[in-house]
């Protein structure tokens, strides 16, 4: 049988899963019965939110028009920047992608992105220009774009409209004639790459392979190259997207299989799994680690969930290689996990999967960059919380991370959009004009577009606009610990690091805040924002001018107990900060960050 | 007819411990056992010697029926129907069996509650004294008191009160403004209400009236002089408080915080230059007038509850006491056993702080000692140094009073105390 690997990639929005939707129907991959929209978005998280977080792959069967049956491995791939690192692990499945971008709105940051990720990977690109069917579709300037913005050919790029179907046959033909087919020797020694793997209860790690050369089937001991234990496999299979079993997995072929993994150290994804009597002789390059970029704790609501939650990380990392954990202790919150993500939106779907998946329920602190400080001995170290950072006296230099930040808009909103970045401190280092559309490249502090710049983008953009960043260097700032004072005693777990020229702003908000979510104390107490010792911002919680039951009879005595200790249980995270009662809330109110 | 009796007024000197008032009156019947909430959940044995709570001597009985509904009442109360004043005293008649049959004894304070008890007729409320006459006796030693609305009593009906062997009335009047009245849901005028507590003290009783503060459009301070002005010697004076599945709280009824506490620094003002003193958050009495009943609930003693939702305070082996909550009247008729929640040491510790502070009595910490073999002053020494610090609490002799700061901010204060872990 002739095999076809590819992803499909594009930027948020352009119609991959829709795509990927109509290829299924046409090759009758899914009965009826079984058909809904997104059909590759398995995870229920995905569905809600009509996103792709996961990398999907799915085995189809096709006959062209040259009358030979052809086996498709496709994988859907999330287009989001922060899933990035789940497209290049998928990438390394295939031998080509399909590049979907929308006719109406042409190339946009994450077309580039991706494209580029397929180059180095030195895939095959099929462009497919989609949603020719919307009136305000220009297919020839889409290709026009491709090949000037982001210099591949184009002019054989298949039109179509995957909502109505039409030319999307054109498109499973295309793969034909232009994706490469694999190579690989079928009487090699088994050579296959784990390129992403799920935790299952009863049949423990599930990996998910494409084979190079060689093949797997039931029974045969392989070896898991990093950890060098061997494991008897139970099952192999392919996707559909369901796990389906068969008998063996070929060279050029994606699928998965079970050996009774119990322990989730005993792979990785990156991994080559060979033979165990018979091992190849190359091992297939790992994945380079992600990066963690963006860092925030998380915390059990229930501090008895502690060890539950860590099971739960390890097994969610199994399926999510680019977050990291270690455990946190904060003051406030008891005991949890500082945990690393490749941006905001990664960080949202860890957590909403934790709670879902392992039935959690969780607090998250603001996230923040990675700031790097020097001290006035020399020393350099890096620091994921503010609460880390060493006393102004001997801290020299504080930096933070920049990125470059590339912005794609019609003209008409430009304006708006530099006033943006440069709010955010950012630098203009470029900008190209495409047609009507322009190309904005700024330097920016990272930690200045974590929260609602991408939302900011948008409204000011009526949607329009889209952006991507890569990571530049770390540069010294003028940057404060802003410190947190509650009834003149300093809060460490409430310090945040901030611009100067912004402290004094972002210490308004916090105390505001805090004193809003505080309750009604005995006394009044003043919330104050400091930087070195001097106060920058201050609002006071108000005191209880009268806070007595009126009536407390014989039938009072109990109710009003029962209410106390209720009170008790309901405020056991209430902190007390010297003679003030500070709700979890509060603490939230600051390191959460919601606006 | 009753007058107003010296003992009537008697109020306990200052350290009097509750535990005396139990010589020369040996239970008849055995401290109950323990029952505590499920037999899987014994009470740890204190390692402390703990007291029990001496017999009860004082008895409140519900009378769940009202003429009207008030929209901020969270009291149990319904209108009466028919036969179901029969069944209520047929029920009651079973409960006071049992209860006295266990325990005996005889009663210093009675106390009539509702609802409204005036609401029942006077053959009916002789059916209910005779009930209690068959038991502990009637009327009590030292104080029967009947709460009354001002519309069920005319002059002549005062005396039948008096006859049946009431001393004490404790007259819902609330405001003496119309449109207070109005609001509040209430049936009477204000000249009703004036009227109802002259007549009740020119018959001669011991006479205590309800007046609401903080009510929206209220003028606090003339119903505090023309209330005051009546001579009555207890005033209970309630804040509106929007208790929850009230119609105010349907409603959306707010109280203003800073007028609550204005009214409640008002009530203490104006009330003292007519010699009520605030001995109590609410209540305000002449000298010799407090409440000898409430001032049971308010010192820990024990008591009977008789009647739908009414509660109890019993003594029991193995810990401090037993308060038990009888049901709402479909499941009281029924027969249903009453909730029973123990009070260990601990929680008759707190509770005392609860209920003691609220008084100008204070907490009297050797009693307190001695029944619950706990010292307060070491087990919340944190929180009662910061309290004293801060001038909410103080300490006279052996008593620990709020200050007037401390009592506005009581529950504040409570929460301290229930959120400190004690110190062993």
């Amino acid at each position: 049988m002739r095999i076809r690997n590819f992803s499909i990639i594009a930027h948020v929005d352009h119609g991959k899963s829709t795509l990927a939707d109509r290829i299924l129907d046409l090759t009758e991959t899914v009965s009826v019965r079984d058909r809904k929209d997104q059909m590759l978005d398995t995870l229920e998280l995905e569905r809600e939110r009509g996103i792709t977080i996961k990398a999907t792959p799915i085995r189809l069967h096709y006959t062209g028009r040259d009358g030979i049956a052809y086996l498709f491995n496709l994988i859907d791939t999330p287009g989001h920047v922060d899933f990035n690192y789940e497209v290049s692990r998928a990438l390394r499945a295939c031998e080509g992608v399909i590049l979907v971008v929308d006719a109406s709105q042409g190339v946009e940051a994450q077309t580039i992105q991706n494209a580029y990720l397929a180059f180095d990977n030195g895939l095959e690109i099929l462009p497919v220009i989609n949603k020719i069917d919307l009136p305000n579709a220009d297919p020839e300037g889409a290709i026009a774009e491709l090949e000037e913005i982001v210099g591949i050919p184009a002019d054989h790029a298949v039109k179509v409209s995957a909502k109505t179907g039409e030319n999307v046959e054109a498109v499973l033909e295309a793969i034909i004639e232009l994706l490469p087919e694999p190579t690989g020797d079928p009487s090699a020694p088994l050579r296959s790459l784990i390129f992403d793997a799920v935790y299952d209860s009863y049949q423990g790690v599930i990996p998910f392979i494409r084979v190079f050369d060689g093949s797997l089937r039931r029974g045969d001991v392989v070896r898991i190259i990093s950890t060098g234990k061997a494991f008897e496999v139970d099952q192999v299979g392919f996707f559909q997207p369901e796990p389906a079993v068969s008998d063996s997995l070929g060279p050029g072929e994606v699928g998965w299989f079970t050996a009774s993994i119990k322990d989730i150290n005993d792979t990785q994804i990156g991994d080559t799994v060979t033979s165990a009597g018979n091992p190849c002789k190359d091992i297939i390059p790992g994945f380079k680690p992600a990066q963690p970029v963006v860092f925030s704790g998380l915390y059990p609501t229930d501090s008895e969930d502690y060890g539950r939650m860590r099971e739960a990380l390890e097994k969610l990392s199994l399926n999510d290689a680019a977050f990291t954990f270690e455990p946190e202790t904060s003051e406030a919150l008891g005991f949890g996990f500082r945990c690393g993500f490749l941006g905001l939106l990664h960080a949202d779907i860890v957590q909403a999967r934790l709670e879902r998946e392992f039935g959690l329920n969780l607090i998250a602190t603001a996230p923040a960059v990675v700031y790097e400080i020097k001290t006035t001995d020399g020393r350099i170290r890096r620091i994921q919380n503010p609460s880390e950072l060493p006393p102004p006296d001997v801290t020299e230099t504080i930096s933070e991370p920049y990125v470059m930040m590339s912005v794609f808009s019609p003209e008409e909103y430009i304006g708006g959009i530099m006033k943006l970045l440069q709010d955010r401190r950012g630098v203009m280092k470029d900008m190209v004009y495409h047609g009507r559309r322009v190309e904005l490249r700024y330097e920016v502090p990272f930690g200045e577009i974590l929260y609602d710049f991408h939302d900011r983008l948008k409204s000011l953009s009526r949607g329009y606009a889209s952006m991507d960043y890569d990571f530049l260097d770390y540069r010294p700032g003028s940057l404060v610990r802003l410190d947190i004072l509650v009834n003149e005693d300093k809060v460490d777990a409430l310090s945040v690091i901030a611009h100067r020229d912004k402290a004094y702003e972002v210490g308004r908000k916090i105390v505001d805040k805090m004193a809003t979510v505080i309750p009604r104390q005995l006394f009044a107490v003043p919330i104050q924002a400091a930087i070195s010792g001097k106060v920058v911002a201050r609002a006071t919680v108000r005191a209880f001018r009268k806070d007595v039951t009126a009536k407390c009879y014989g039938g009072d005595i109990t109710r009003k107990r029962k209410l106390l200790e209720k009170q008790k249980k309901g405020k056991a995270r209430m902190k007390q900060l010297g003679s003030v009662e500070v709700p979890q809330e509060a603490f939230l109110a600051v390191l959460s960050g919601d606006e | 007819m009753p007058g107003i009796t010296a003992k009537s007024g008697v109020i306990c000197p200052a350290g009097l411990s509750e535990t005396e008032n139990t010589a020369g009156n040996k239970p008849r019947g055995p401290l109950i056992e323990h029952s505590g909430r499920s037999a899987g959940m014994p009470v740890k044995e204190p390692s402390h010697q703990v007291v029990p709570v001496s017999e009860p001597r004082s008895l409140y009985l519900h009378i769940p029926f009202c003429p009207s509904i008030c929209p901020y009442c969270n009291f149990h109360k319904m209108r009466r129907n028919e036969g179901l004043v029969a069944a209520f005293l047929e029920r009651l008649t079973e409960e006071a069996g049992a209860l006295y049959a266990h325990f005996g004894g005889e009663l210093d304070t009675i106390y009539f509650g509702g609802g409204t008890p005036s609401h029942l007729s006077d053959g009916e409320l002789a059916a209910v004294i005779a009930i209690l006459e068959r038991t502990w006796g009637w009327p009590a030693k030292k104080e029967t008191t009947l709460e009354a609305d001002p519309l069920t009593f005319d002059r002549n009906r005062l005396d039948t009160f008096g006859v049946l062997g009431f001393d004490r009335l404790s007259i819902g009047v609330q405001s003496s403004q119309d449109d207070v009245l109005r609001f509040l849901g209430r049936l009477h005028r204000g000249h009703e209400g004036l009227a109802a507590i002259d007549m009740a003290l020119e018959a001669g009783f011991n006479v205590s009236a309800d007046l609401m503060t903080a009510v929206p459009g209220q003028d606090t301070a003339r119903d505090l002089h023309t209330l005051a002005q009546t001579g009555v010697p207890h005033l209970s004076v309630y804040t509106l408080t929007i208790e929850p599945q009230t119609p105010f709280a349907r409603r959306g009824v707010t109280v203003d915080q800073d007028r609550d506490a204005d009214d409640f620094e008002l009530a203490h003002t104006v009330l003292h230059g007519y010699g009520l003193e605030r001995y109590e958050v609410s209540s305000h009495a002449r000298p010799g007038f407090e409440s000898v009943h409430n001032r049971v609930y308010w010192r820990g003693s024990t008591f009977f509850g008789l009647g739908p939702s009414a509660a109890s305070f019993l003594p029991v082996r193995g810990a401090i006491g037993e308060r038990r909550k009888n049901h709402v009247i479909k499941a009281w008729l029924a027969g249903e056993p009453a909730e029973v929640l123990p009070v260990t040491a601990e929680d008759y510790l707190l509770e005392m702080l609860m209920t003691g502070l609220r008084t100008r009595h204070g907490v009297e910490l050797d009693t307190l000692a001695a029944r619950t073999g706990l010292h307060l002053e070491e087990r919340y020494r944190p929180v009662l140094e910061d309290a004293f610090k801060q001038g909410l609490l103080r300490r006279v002799g052996r008593r620990l009073i709020a200050t007037e700061q401390g009592l506005l901010r009581l529950d504040g204060l409570l929460r301290r105390f229930f959120q400190q872990p004690p110190q062993d």
